[in-house]
């Protein structure tokens, strides 16, 4: 079904630069440019053995426990009245969201190049919990690094990863901390490896992580024929930096008629409010003072879309119209929360509730033959205490 | 590149020169200038004025505080820059280099940047993480080239030889020897590591080398000076003194002896 032979296909990935268009390359110190080279060589390598890749679908399909489903949110269709709203349902994987697949590729990557110790940042933890989950299946040891005030709302996935032996590294800050001093750890420690859990710093990061998401496209094709005998016509997922939005939309990238949106958290849409900077070790689009001396954001319930900067990749798309972008606010996180537990009896977290939100404005009124699919990247159990402190008394 | 450089380096009363790195407009413009002109009557012979930034990615905890520290009071690299013309006012003939991250450059935005660098009278800057394959490293280098104003490259332990060969293409002004992999401050260097990096680079260049990274006190600076380099770089000692004695009455004063005495370690070699 890849169409990767067509002129000017969107599918290559990035140039011998890794630039994305004008956004991408590799902005880090002298130090890393060995560990970066040795990486990209490695991936490149990699994912030409048959073996390898072997590997990672025979674990993809019995550890974490892919494909994970599509799902006819059959209620909401109802009571919205129009296109038919679909789930791709990844909260169902193992550790709950999407990141077990990037981690579990990268584990693979690491264990093929023979390192020995795994360092990562997270933001939500959802990365730092499947990163950890997947360190213990493969037996290293690994060191994680997190922002104070993500440490500080969000436990579960805290615990989980200290019960699969992770250590954690708190730093002041957030996301953007957290990523900055897990790469002065890298460059501290260069035989280490460096397992990110987004689409975002330096290539070939960029390219590695989309690479490794991009089965969740994959599947929606092959269940979409099966169940309805044709592509949805728009596919929605929200987007921190971006590797969950990156593989739902890679494999119909070259497939202009299927829309495909992107929704930022309102407080950081770097995409729809950013400007063009270097940070972060990569060109994009980022919320920033006109100097570039300082990010800018506010901070949104979805910590997990709660990011200053945008792949670069995405970034490019959405320059040449490839990508919409859209942005979800708290009160709509909530609200979407609430109409997706209450009439599909699933609970998503705040990530995916941005998504949906977007796909429920946007059902509105269509044929009701026009299918939606928004990816469901994560689920409940993180925002719980949240949500229920919040609006806890309007299930009463 | 300037002829200042060459003159820097082709004097012979001081063997090794040394390179001092100062966190621009710290602990305040006023504070930072009067330090800056104590330690070039010391002898230092080139100053880094580094402009402050957020992420400071290849900074350790000390220098970043400083960065930080800036930040909140609102420095830019406009200030920096002011900085850099009242210094060249003060000394003709101390090298000025401006140090920092894409960021700031990128945003001001490269061309404007490239233009007062060359109106303040610095001789050039350095970017930490700019490699040559950033294209935007490649707009800056050539408008930095038209101006007469050197690019400074780095070199670390872990750049390997086929990649020597080709940043030593870049080469202007004179080549930064980073002497561990790692951030600034963190470690000390290993010499042995550093001489067979210094030879290698040698082998390529004609230009001076200054060595840098984990020089924390003068018995270190005369150790790596040993390894064959043109200067050595001091940077997290002199900004963690400053740090730690913002308020003292004889700050100024003080770290002008500070820097004396690493001069005085370099001359005994």
């Amino acid at each position: 079904m890849s169409k990767n032979n067509i002129k000017n296909s969107l599918k290559t990935g990035s140039d011998k630069d890794g630039y994305f268009g004008e956004y991408g390359g590799i902005a880090a110190g002298e130090n890393l440019m060995h560990n970066l080279e040795e990486l990209k060589n490695a991936f490149e390598d990699a994912i030409k053995d048959k073996k390898f890749l072997d590997e990672f679908a025979y674990h993809c399909k019995h550890w974490i426990g892919r494909p994970s489903p599509i799902y006819f949110a059959e209620n909401l269709t109802k009571k919205i009245g129009g296109a038919k709203i679909y789930f791709k349902q990844e909260h169902l994987n193992h550790t709950g969201s999407h990141k077990p697949t990037n981690t579990l590729f990268q584990v693979l990557l690491a264990k093929r190049m023979g390192k020995k110790k795994i360092i990562c940042e997270s933001g939500a933890g959802q990365h730092w919990s499947a990163a950890a989950a997947t360190a213990a299946k493969f037996s290293l040891p690994i060191v994680g690094v997190m922002g104070k005030i993500d440490v500080a709302r969000i436990n579960q996935n805290i615990l989980k990863a200290k019960h699969y032996g992770g250590k954690l590294k708190v730093v002041p800050g957030s996301l953007r901390e957290a990523i900055t001093a897990a790469i002065k750890e890298w460059s501290n420690n260069p035989d280490y490896y460096y397992l990110i859990g987004s689409t975002c710093s330096s290539a070939p990061f960029v390219d590695i992580v989309r690479y490794a998401q991009s089965i969740i496209g994959k599947e929606m094709r092959e269940q979409f024929m099966e169940l309805e005998g044709k592509l949805p016509n728009e596919i929605i997922a929200c987007a921190g930096a971006g590797s969950n939005f990156s593989g739902s939309i890679h494999e119909f990238l070259d497939e202009p008629e299927i829309k495909k949106v992107v929704v930022e958290a309102q407080e950081t849409a770097a995409l729809t409010n950013g400007t063009k900077g270097i940070m972060q070790g990569m060109v994009t689009k980022f919320l920033q003072s006109d100097d570039g001396s300082k990010s800018l954001g506010g901070t949104s319930l979805g910590a997990g879309i709660m990011y200053y900067g945008i792949s670069p990749q995405l970034a490019h798309l959405n320059d040449i119209g490839a990508i919409e972008a859209s942005v979800a606010s708290d009160k709509e996180l909530l609200e979407t929360y609430k109409l997706v537990a209450q009439n599909e009896g699933i609970g998503i977290s705040f990530e995916p509730a941005a998504a949906i939100t977007e796909a429920l404005k946007r059902a509105k009124g269509k044929p009701k033959d026009y299918i939606i699919c928004a990816t469901c990247c994560g689920r409940v159990e993180k925002d719980l205490d949240v949500i229920e402190k919040l609006i806890g008394k309007d299930f009463e | 590149m300037s002829n200042r450089f060459n003159k820097i380096f082709s004097n012979t009363t001081q063997k090794t020169k040394l390179v001092a790195y100062f966190v621009a407009c710290y602990p305040s413009y006023e504070k930072s200038l009067e330090i800056i002109k104590k330690a070039i009557d010391s002898g230092i012979s080139i100053c880094e004025l580094g402009f402050p930034t957020q992420e400071a990615s290849g900074e350790g905890p000390i220098i970043k505080k400083a960065h930080d520290h800036c930040l909140e009071k609102n420095i830019t690299l406009k200030d920096t820059l002011k900085l850099a013309k009242e210094v060249r006012k003060y000394d003709k003939n101390v090298g000025i280099i401006l140090m920092g991250y894409m960021s700031n450059v990128f945003k001001y935005p490269i061309d404007k940047f490239v233009k007062e660098l060359a109106e303040v009278g610095a001789d050039g800057c350095l970017i930490v993480d700019a490699p040559h394959e950033l294209k935007e490293e490649n707009q800056l280098r050539n408008a930095l080239t038209e101006k007469n104003l050197s690019l400074i490259k780095l070199i670390a332990p872990t750049t390997t030889n086929e990649r020597l060969k080709i940043i030593s293409k870049f080469f202007s002004g004179w080549v930064y020897n980073l002497n561990f992999s790692g951030v600034t401050g963190s470690k000390s260097a290993d010499l042995k590591q550093v001489e067979q990096m210094i030879k290698k680079i040698l082998n390529l260049t004609k230009l001076p080398i200054c060595s840098g990274f984990g020089i924390k006190t003068p018995e270190e600076a005369k150790k790596v000076a040993s390894s064959g380099c043109d200067g050595v770089v001091v940077g997290s000692s002199i900004v963690e003194y400053i740090e730690k004695n913002a308020n003292d009455k004889n700050l100024t004063q003080n770290v002008g002896k500070l820097i004396k005495t690493f001069i005085l370690e370099l001359n005994k070699q």
